[in-house]
């Protein structure tokens, strides 16, 4: 098995293909907007409820400022971490596999073999539609963890990708099939 | 006898007891404290309604055990090689199993079964919802028959472990003596029972405060009983008493689970068998172990063993906690030599460790801050303000020096140890434990690091697999990203299967 062929791996590890050198296909800038949205539509509700705290309760009165104040600073930083993520996101897809970089603080970038796939969802909420953008979630057997999920694609390109995966599946559980003829 | 199982056929009629005493047992618990409370409520005088309210529910539980008796039918097709499983009393549901996704087939006996003489078998597979048939009621025979035609079935099994290592003939590996079982009852497990008896003591608590109210007991009686307690024993003498218990506890946990535990070897299966009550038989397929894993502490080493456990593929976080553990198979108490055999059979031979990564000295940081810093900055900024937490400022450095010492140990043995074939894992603090894994069981992988680190080439690793992730923390990242690729090529160029 691998023990046989593997003098010559040994000699090949450096010139196996890189996976950090992929360059990674960024988010669409739309989806920024729908970012947004989302961002606009969980911090109006607190706005309201802080106003009428402010206008029925006399007792918050003094603390008016302190509490605006306060609300804006997690309005601001929540929207800076939220633009920082959208900026560090990033897809590629290999013959092989599908690499999916993200993360707040950290960079953090999961591979994904294609032969580990489970099974995908490609998942179109009402504002994506807005903007023809989808999200793809691809599960492995690896648990939550081991599962991506990539917002933002556009819807087109989404579904071809859907569509490339599900046909690579299909071959791969196909056991009389060759994996090699797969990506001739 | 050997039945081919090809025609539908239904349990043993005797499982409608079983049925019966296992839902009657159900719905006892589910109302335990509320039938223990209306008695007491009630009095005597309406017991004649309640002795009639018991026989109706145990009635109920007869008629409700016939009728899934009736429904509940099973069979093999051989052509789709599928076992097929009809049941449901009100609406009709088919449970279809391949056989080639069975992962573990378990012949159990609980004590009500020992008495009637049936046996319950339980398959496990790897479905996507992780879904599991349980047959409450087989005669002896016909269960380990129907084991065999669900396991036998297999073709792909001599992969990792050539013909000549796989006998025909059934051959025992490890037998585990009572005297062993007693060594790992002092040894180990400790945090297990502790999690255990401190959930039933909260349990008991809660309860108590329950039945407190219904007798109206006096809180202060209590309280004041068991101070009394206390003054009469000397702490110290509490504490070796509780100590004492723990063990006894320890000890008697580990008797009743792997009582008499054996591995015995088939051609393409393990076969482990353990308990004291109930008397449990698991039979898995060696290549559905996606992690290996093997622990020992220091009395463990001077006394010569260690603790093994196989983790199988497990699905959707959702499922219940007990029931994922049933997907892990402990093997303890097994010596050095034993554990090779073992090895062996899982894994096709035994695992040396090849190249080593250490992490950089960095991996301190965040638990020493976190830990240690913050909690005693914290710790003595109150300590400061009340007068009579100052006595006990010194506490603080032992705490430190304690803390920080079991953190430098797990430091010191956090190490990943990679060669074309293993990956190992090796971390703890006391028990030190080393978890194998196999490049092509490996799902997904994730690298990460942290901005601050980027010049200093300092990063985390994550392989995903079916039983679980491991993860190496604060390595050298080329190397890291250079492992990645490696470990990508294996799992995509080759062609061996996960499961």
């Amino acid at each position: 098995m691998l023990t046989e062929n593997f003098t010559n791996e040994a000699i090949d590890i450096s010139t196996l293909p890189k996976f950090e050198q992929v360059v990674l296909k960024k988010l669409h800038p739309d989806y920024w907007k729908i970012m947004c949205i989302n961002l606009v539509l969980f911090f109006l509700p607190l706005a309201i409820g802080i106003a009428l705290l402010l206008f029925f309760v006399d007792d918050f009165r003094p603390y008016i400022a302190l509490m605006i104040s306060a609300y804006a600073a997690i309005i601001v930083i929540s929207t800076l971490l939220f633009y920082i993520s959208f900026k560090k996101r990033g897809y590629a897809l290999r013959t092989k596999d599908l690499i999916y970089k993200s993360g707040i603080i950290s960079d953090s970038t999961t591979i994904v073999p294609l032969n580990r796939i489970q099974h995908i969802e490609l998942n179109e909420s009402i504002f994506s539609r807005m903007y023809h953008l989808g999200s793809l979630q691809i599960f492995t057997a690896g648990g939550h963890s081991g599962h991506l999920h990539i917002s933002g694609i556009p819807i087109a390109e989404a579904k071809s990708i859907r569509d490339l995966l599900l046909q690579k599946l299909d071959l791969i559980h196909q056991p009389s099939t060759d994996p090699e003829a797969l990506h001739g | 006898m050997d039945r081919d199982f090809s025609q539908p056929q239904r349990e043993s009629a005797l499982g409608i007891i079983v049925m019966a005493v296992h839902t009657l047992i159900q719905v006892t618990k589910a109302l335990f404290f509320f039938l223990v409370y209306a008695f007491i409520k009630m009095g005597g005088a309406y017991s004649r309604y309640a002795l009639l309210g018991i026989g109706i529910v145990v009635l109920l539980c007869l008629i409700y055990a016939y009728f899934s008796y009736l429904k509940f039918t099973f069979f093999l097709d051989k052509d789709k090689q599928e076992f097929v499983v009809n049941k449901g009393i009100f609406n009709r549901d088919q449970i279809i199993i391949q056989l080639d996704k069975i992962q573990q087939v378990n012949i159990n006996q609980s004590i009500l079964q020992k008495i009637i003489g049936v046996y319950g078998l339980k398959i496990d597979t790897a479905g996507a919802k992780g879904e599991e048939v349980s047959i409450k009621a087989i005669d002896e025979v016909s269960a380990y028959n129907l084991k065999d035609h669900l396991l036998s079935s297999r073709l792909a099994t001599t992969e990792h472990y050539p013909e000549d290592v796989a006998p025909d003939k059934p051959e025992g590996i490890l037998k585990i003596s009572s005297w062993t079982l007693f060594k790992v009852g002092l040894t180990s497990n400790y945090g297990k029972s502790l999690a255990l008896i401190t959930a039933f003591f909260l349990y008991v608590i809660q309860e108590a405060r329950h039945i407190m109210e219904v007798f109206d007991i006096d809180k202060n009686i209590v309280k004041s009983t068991f101070l009394s307690f206390t003054t009469i024993f000397s702490l110290a003498i509490i504490v070796a008493v509780l100590l004492l218990a723990f063990l006894i506890f320890n000890i008697g946990r580990t008797f009743y689970k792997h009582f008499e535990l054996e591995i015995i070897r088939h051609k393409h299966s393990l076969l482990l068998s353990s308990g004291l009550i109930a008397k449990k038989n698991t039979l898995i397929s060696p290549n559905k172990v996606q992690l290996t894993r093997y622990s020992q502490n220091y009395f463990q080493k001077r006394l010569n063993m260690l603790n093994m456990s196989l983790k199988q593929a497990h699905f959707g976080g959702n499922k219940k906690g007990d029931e994922m553990q049933g997907n892990t198979l402990e093997i303890v108490g097994c010596n050095p030599p034993e554990r090779d055999e073992l090895l062996k059979m899982i894994l096709g031979k035994v695992p040396l460790k090849g190249k080593t990564f250490i992490p950089d000295w960095r991996f301190l940081n965040l638990p020493v801050f976190f830990k240690l810093v913050l909690p005693i900055a914290i710790f003595l900024v109150i300590a400061f303000k009340i007068p009579e937490l100052k006595p006990f400022i010194g506490f603080a450095l032992l705490y430190f020096v304690i803390g920080f010492l079991m953190i430098f140990i797990s430091y010191r043995k956090h190490r990943l140890s990679v060669n074309q074939e293993f990956v190992i894992k090796t971390s703890g603090i006391w028990d030190i434990s080393n978890e194998i894994l196999i490049p092509s069981k490996i799902q997904a992988i994730t690298t990460s690091q942290y901005p601050w680190h980027r010049s200093i080439d300092v990063g985390h690793l994550c392989l995903h697999t079916a039983a679980g992730q491991i993860s190496f923390k604060y390595g050298n990242f080329s190397e890291i990203k250079q492992l990645v690729n490696y470990w990508l090529y294996q799992v995509e160029s080759g062609r061996e299967d996960w499961m």
